[in-house]
């Protein structure tokens, strides 16, 4: 065996035991980005042909899992997003924060009753996949995979604060639909003033 | 008395509560807002609501493992790229 081949055989052998084993992590993280369990495994091929396209790349050590949410995460944009304008909406952490006190104080007890008396589950898991980017990425890192803000500033490449900004949105927007969702479903008729029932 | 850490409140409390939920805020920080929420009646049903809400997305995470099929396929399309190893158990 050439020295190049018996590197080669080496660093596969590294890429076997480093990051082929998060292979179902990255596929539970796609299937929640994507909603589709065709498209979470285009996009879990895609990301482990780009990772070890890339392995050269990759710091011994580090942490091998979120490097690969940071990859399923851009190829997820290419595939999903492509062509599609994105949601920038940037909004200044007081601001957001403003509005969600301002919807959660506007919102009489009987929204609260009435969201605590619907199957929250299949409503959620469908707006998770009508909630737009880059607010999905963000709800799904931090409250899906549970990762922290500042991991999730690392796998989105953004600083935390953008991180926060673009999570208290998503669930804002989150909470929006669902209160549709409840209004749709003849539990209650929306009410947009706030006014009490 | 003396209190060991800022006066939270519910100004403050509801502003903190995501972060307070996530665990994103100092030690000390958290254990006051607690401490707040813990006794106050007006802001416990706003975290009780936050809190179920996070509980619920977070049982959306799916439970199942990679398919064998995405595995082969995996496996496959790294060794078209030169891959020698395995995926596939």
């Amino acid at each position: 065996m050439t020295e190049l081949e018996n590197d080669r055989t080496e660093a596969d052998a590294r890429f076997e035991q480093e990051a082929v084993p998060w292979l179902d992590d990255v596929y539970r993280f796609a299937l929640s980005l994507t909603r589709n369990e065709a498209e979470a495994e285009d996009v879990v091929q895609e990301t482990f042909l780009r990772a070890y396209r890339s392995w050269h790349t990759y710091q011994p050590g580090s942490d091998a899992r979120r490097w690969l949410f940071t990859i399923a995460r851009n190829v997820f944009l290419r595939v999903r997003e492509r062509g599609r304008r994105q949601v920038e909406l940037e909004d200044g952490d007081v601001e957001t924060l403003a509005a969600v006190r301002e919807q959660a104080e506007s919102r009489s007890e009987s929204v609260d009753a009435l969201l605590a008396r619907i199957d929250l589950g299949p409503a959620i898991g469908d707006a998770l996949g009508r909630l737009q980017e880059p607010f999905r990425s963000a709800v799904v890192l931090v409250d899906v995979e549970d990762q922290s803000y500042e991991a999730a500033a690392e796998i989105l490449g953004v600083p935390i604060g953008t991180v926060r900004s673009r999570l208290f949105r998503g669930r804002r927007l989150l909470q929006q639909m669902l209160l549709a969702y409840a209004s749709d479903a003849g539990f209650a008729a929306p009410s947009p003033s706030g006014d009490p029932a | 008395m003396t209190e060991r850490t800022p006066r939270v409140d519910c100004v403050s409390a509801l502003k903190e509560l995501w972060d307070f939920l996530d665990g994103e805020l100092t030690p000390d920080r958290l254990e006051a807002i607690r401490q707040h929420i813990d006794i106050c009646s007006s802001c416990f049903p706003h975290y009780d609501f936050e809190k179920t809400f996070l509980e619920a997305i977070a049982a959306t995470r799916p439970g199942c493992s990679a398919p064998d099929r995405l595995k082969a396929r995996v496996e496959a399309a790294l060794r078209e790229a030169g891959y020698s190893g395995r995926c596939a158990r």
